[in-house]
């Protein structure tokens, strides 16, 4: 298809694939490389006592899939490992669901509300609180729900409860963490959706005659059936591949696949098995979004956040569109739960006249959004009191303010050590994301390729592994190179782990970027790499930056892959934080926690207005 | 010896689609030339092909009598204006008429001044500077894309539709507006539009293009008044054209049957009898009743009136489905809808072109 004759004069004929070479040098021989080494060694032999031998056995999958007869009813009881496999799915369906049900509601009130400057203070909150790490989200719902902790108090002070009582570990503490992180993505994949209707579509509705239930359930709820599906997908892929919340929030009985391979990677050295099950899981997300590909219309590529041509495309995580398929397997059986759900309010609100019946409605939605946003917000302001508490354990209510769990953690060696190799790695790891995504989008928008569309998949394809399997494969592989337990290992897996943002962003402004610039400048004299400096590069500033700050952000707050890599040797604040979960809730991780928090808060802050809002 | 020269210029895109057919053009130093044709003819290429910003198929590029068919756009010397301007959002006006002459670095700091600063004289917007693009409106900014373009002195000054996104009455001001810069700088000018009107009040010369093929080059009065092919006489302005075939020729003159009547008209080249060829007609060229009965002569009823302010357009309805349109300066042989009415027209007056 390429002939000498295509594109410009003096335009070399190589330039095309020397401007790929890179990426696809680290997505696919530094990427999938190690996924193939992870495929490879499941099959390995374990040699007890922490390694293992080249070979081919079948012994580690027969151990995660045996489901020998006789041994018990049903087989599947057996194997505790099947079990989990089912308890991890049970537990991702439920956590995607309470988020739909929840987040609907929230995503439709900010899409419809009226007032930017509260649209934008909410959804900073939301979105802010999506990049503080797990770790220390997971620590702020222990202190929550620990006994002794905010709700028993609460519960014993209210008379509720008759003695303190702990909610986790347990199931439903999880749960409940589980959505707590989740859910602002799913918030922001529906918001999108719902914005992008076309407000005349609802006043043409009302128009009609249609109350609001009516245009709710005719109009934006089919509008809005690609959002629900990618956020409904997006949060059961993230939920299956969970850590840190099933870790810290689950009883031994809740342990999900992941903190089932960590443990077997971490705790027994038995790398053959944690890969296989590390296959387990991937094959699990791998059928669903087969299925979802096959039953919907949402790709994979959508949930990865790529832009969609369709005008309903989403963003920050994408949402493809549906069609007619959606209704016939009505899948989302939650659409159904929440059309029933409102169809009930509708009936009783449907006795109250119209006006009023209106005016409640936006009451009952405010109150409603107030008490989500209560839910996503007071964990952190809560992880900030404690922080101030002058007291040596955490006591609810606090005594009063002290600020010596800072001066604690600003002078204790080992937090700094910790906090200036989180920064190293996050700016370290920025910079390669960076470098990556940005030539795969520019190389990508520049040429065209026979196999652009697969290559653009690979720019998005690290964040749809899960990220354990992601630390498991980059383990494997950096042992192999013998340097795995380095910062330059956790370096290079959170670079390529994280290029997708860059990739998206900076794409997105190669699209949004009119060429004809470019053009001028050329006319004008100025060279190819002139142009870029001059034209192309002063444009793009604010998506290169942003796309910049996400990726070091989202590696600052990264804890499993790099736990995995670090091998013991490397601490940074979320491995830091984490270890000292262990000995009990010194409220140095809470001033260790907000300082975090503030960094994260503030960088966001930074991509907001470096874009104009890019939440808008 | 002329400044711009296409020669065989062929240009077929990656997907197939053939853009450009075997196009030669010779401009001369300081002419202006416009390329007119419907949209999707292929004018936009041609010119993105001067300009370096593809590479042709087929065929070879020079400026300046240098062949530049292999050249980067950077290291040719022409100067275009976008059709959306395509100003830097994030320069100053200032920095955007410098930018040319910086990035060649062939001129000092004083230089460019003074060159900015002539430049935004000439196109009469010298207070403007420091403004950013954003903060003009769209005929300055086209004042200043203008600016932009010939501030380096390049050796050939190419449009693409450049007033294709101002309002009629900027227009046609712009139109005069450019023609006075260009005859001032006496830059040579290949400039685009799909815009018959356009094309035939700003141009030395212009070039009819359709389906990728140029199909007459000439003076404006030249490609109205003699066209050489029914594409030509159909686009530029408006035109009764006559469908048939070749019945009689005569010394300069030819008898076309079309159909159920049979016209006399003038024929420049080979007109063989049995060819079907086509009659044009030009409006004006009609003589409304004037006792003719011998010779072209059509009978027909008005159906249509229109004022054109000037002018007075019939829509005359004659036989068979047949519609003419005949033009009249206002106040002259004024007629009403339904009446009848005879036309004619000398042989002198209809031309033949080929089908
Ligand atoms: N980059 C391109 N790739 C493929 N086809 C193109 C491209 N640019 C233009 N074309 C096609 O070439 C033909 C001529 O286009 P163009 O030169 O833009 O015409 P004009 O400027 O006269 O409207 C059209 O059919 C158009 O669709
Ligand atoms: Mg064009």
């Amino acid at each position: 298809m390429a002939t000498a004759d295509d594109g410009r004069p003096g335009e070399r004929a190589n330039a095309r694939w020397y401007a790929l070479g890179y990426p696809l040098f680290w997505l696919v021989a530094v990427f999938l490389a190690p996924l193939a080494l992870l495929v490879v060694s499941s099959f390995y032999v374990n040699v007890p006592g922490g390694s293992y031998r080249p070979g081919f056995t079948l012994d580690n999958y027969a151990r995660f899939l045996d489901v020998s007869p006789g041994s018990g009813w049903p087989p599947i009881e057996a194997n505790i490992y099947l079990r989990q496999l089912w308890l991890t799915i049970e537990i991702s369906l439920v956590t995607a669901v309470v988020s739909l049900l929840l987040g609907y509601p929230i995503a439709y009130y900010l899409a419809r509300m009226d007032r930017p400057w509260l649209r934008s203070v909410l959804l900073v909150t939301i979105i802010s609180s999506l990049w503080v790490t797990y770790v220390i989200r997971a620590y702020a719902w222990q202190v929550i729900l620990a006994s002794g902790g905010i709700l028993s108090s609460v519960g014993v002070a209210v008379g509720v409860l008759a003695e303190p009582r702990a909610f986790y570990p347990g199931y439903w503490g999880l749960v409940v963490g589980m959505v707590y992180v989740f859910l602002p993505f799913m918030i922001l994949t529906l918001y999108t959706s719902i914005r992008n209707i076309d407000a005349a579509l609802f006043e043409a509705s009302k128009n009609l005659g249609a109350g609001p239930t009516t245009t709710f359930r005719r109009v934006t709820l089919p509008l809005s059936k690609n959002g629900i599906a990618s956020g409904t997908a997006l949060v059961f892929i993230l939920a299956l591949g969970a850590y840190v919340m099933p870790r810290l929030l689950g009883s031994s009985a809740e342990r999900t696949l992941p903190v089932l391979i960590e443990a077997q990677i971490m705790g027994e050295s038995n790398y053959p098995f944690g890969a296989a099950m590390s296959i387990g899981l991937i094959a699990v997300v791998l059928v669903f979004l087969w299925l979802m590909v096959r039953f919907t219309d949402v790709t994979a590529a959508s949930l990865g956040g790529e832009q969609t041509v369709e005008p309903d495309g989403g963003r920050p995580v994408g949402g493809g569109a549906t069609d007619g398929a959606w209704d016939r397997i009505g899948s989302v059986a939650a659409a159904v739960g929440l059309t029933r759900l409102v169809g009930r309010l509708g009936a009783v609100v449907g006795r109250i006249d119209a006006r009023r019946r209106e005016r409640l409605l936006w009451t009952a939605s405010r109150l409603y959004v107030a008490a989500v946003m209560t839910f996503v917000a007071a964990p952190l302001a809560i992880i900030v009191a404690v922080s101030v508490t002058p007291e040596q354990f955490l006591t609810f209510p606090p005594g009063g303010i002290s600020p010596r769990w800072y001066v604690e953690f600003f002078t204790d060696a080992s937090w700094m050590l910790a906090f200036v190799n989180s920064l190293g790695i996050a700016a370290a790891a920025a910079a390669l994301a960076t470098t990556i995504g940005g030539s795969l989008a520019f190389a990508l928008d520049r040429y065209g390729y026979r196999w652009g569309r697969l290559f653009g998949t690979f720019g998005v394809l690290p964040i749809l592994v899960p990220p354990v399997i992601v630390g498991v494969a980059f383990l494997i592989f950096f042992l192999e190179l013998g340097l795995a337990g380095s910062r330059t290992a956790i370096v290079v897996a959170h670079g390529i782990f994280y290029a997708p943002f860059p990739f998206i962003l900076i794409s997105q402004g190669l699209d949004e970027l009119d060429r004809t610039y470019e053009e001028a400048a050329m006319n004008l004299g100025a060279s190819g790499t002139l142009t870029i400096r001059t034209i192309t590069y002063p444009l793009l500033r604010a998506n290169v930056v942003s796309g910049a700050l996400f990726a070091f952000i989202l590696s600052l707050n990264e804890y499993i892959i790099a736990w995995l890599l670090s091998l013991f040797l490397v601490d940074t604040i979320p491995i830091q934080i984490f270890n000292s979960l262990r000995y009990g809730y010194r409220p140095t991780i809470a001033a260790a926690s907000v300082v975090f928090i503030g960094l994260t808060v503030v960088v966001m802050v930074a991509i907001d207005r470096l874009s104009g809002g890019i939440w808008e | 010896m002329s400044d711009i020269a296409l020669s065989g210029i062929t240009k077929r895109y990656p997907g197939g689609v053939l853009a450009v057919d075997d196009v030669d053009l010779e401009i001369d130093r300081g002419e202006f030339v416009t390329l007119v044709g419907p949209s999707g003819c292929g004018k936009t290429t041609t010119l993105r092909t001067i300009a370096g910003f593809e590479r042709p198929t087929a065929g070879t590029v020079s400026i300046g009598g240098v062949d530049v068919t292999d050249a980067p756009p950077y290291e040719r010397s022409t100067g275009m204006v976008f059709q959306d301007f395509a100003l830097f959002p994030h320069m100053t006006v200032y920095e955007n008429v410098a930018y040319g002459m910086e990035v060649r670095g062939d001129h000092t700091d004083e230089e460019i001044d003074t060159r900015v600063a002539e430049t935004l004289e000439l196109v009469e917007l010298p207070g403007v500077a420091d403004r950013t693009p954003d903060q003009l409106s769209g005929g300055q900014q086209q004042r200043i894309a203008l600016a932009r373009a010939i501030a380096p002195r390049p050796e050939a000054l190419l449009l693409d539709e450049p007033l294709a996104s101002l309002d009629k009455k900027l227009r046609e001001q712009m139109q005069l507006e450019l023609r006075r810069i260009q005859e001032e700088v006496g830059i040579t000018t290949v400039f685009v539009t799909h815009n018959q009107e356009e094309a035939l009040t700003l141009s030395d010369r212009l070039a009819v293009m359709n389906e990728g093929r140029i199909e007459q080059v000439g003076p404006p009065e030249t490609v109205y008044d003699e066209p050489d092919t029914r594409f030509v006489a159909d686009f530029l302005g408006t035109a009764n054209l006559f469908d048939g075939t070749v019945a009689a020729v005569e010394d300069g003159y030819a008898t076309v049957g079309c159909g159920d009547l049979e016209i006399r008209a003038r024929h420049r080249g080979e007109a063989t009898v049995g060819e079907s060829a086509s009659v044009v007609v030009r409006p004006e060229r009609f003589a409304i009743d004037d006792g003719r009965t011998g010779g072209n002569v059509f009978e027909g009823t008005v159906r249509f009136k229109r004022h054109l302010g000037s002018s007075v357009e019939y829509r005359v309805e004659s036989g068979n489905d047949r519609e003419l349109v005949v033009v009249r300066r206002s106040g002259t042989d004024a007629r009403s809808v339904g009446d009848r009415l005879s036309l004619s027209v000398d042989a002198e007056d209809c031309l033949i072109v080929g089908a």
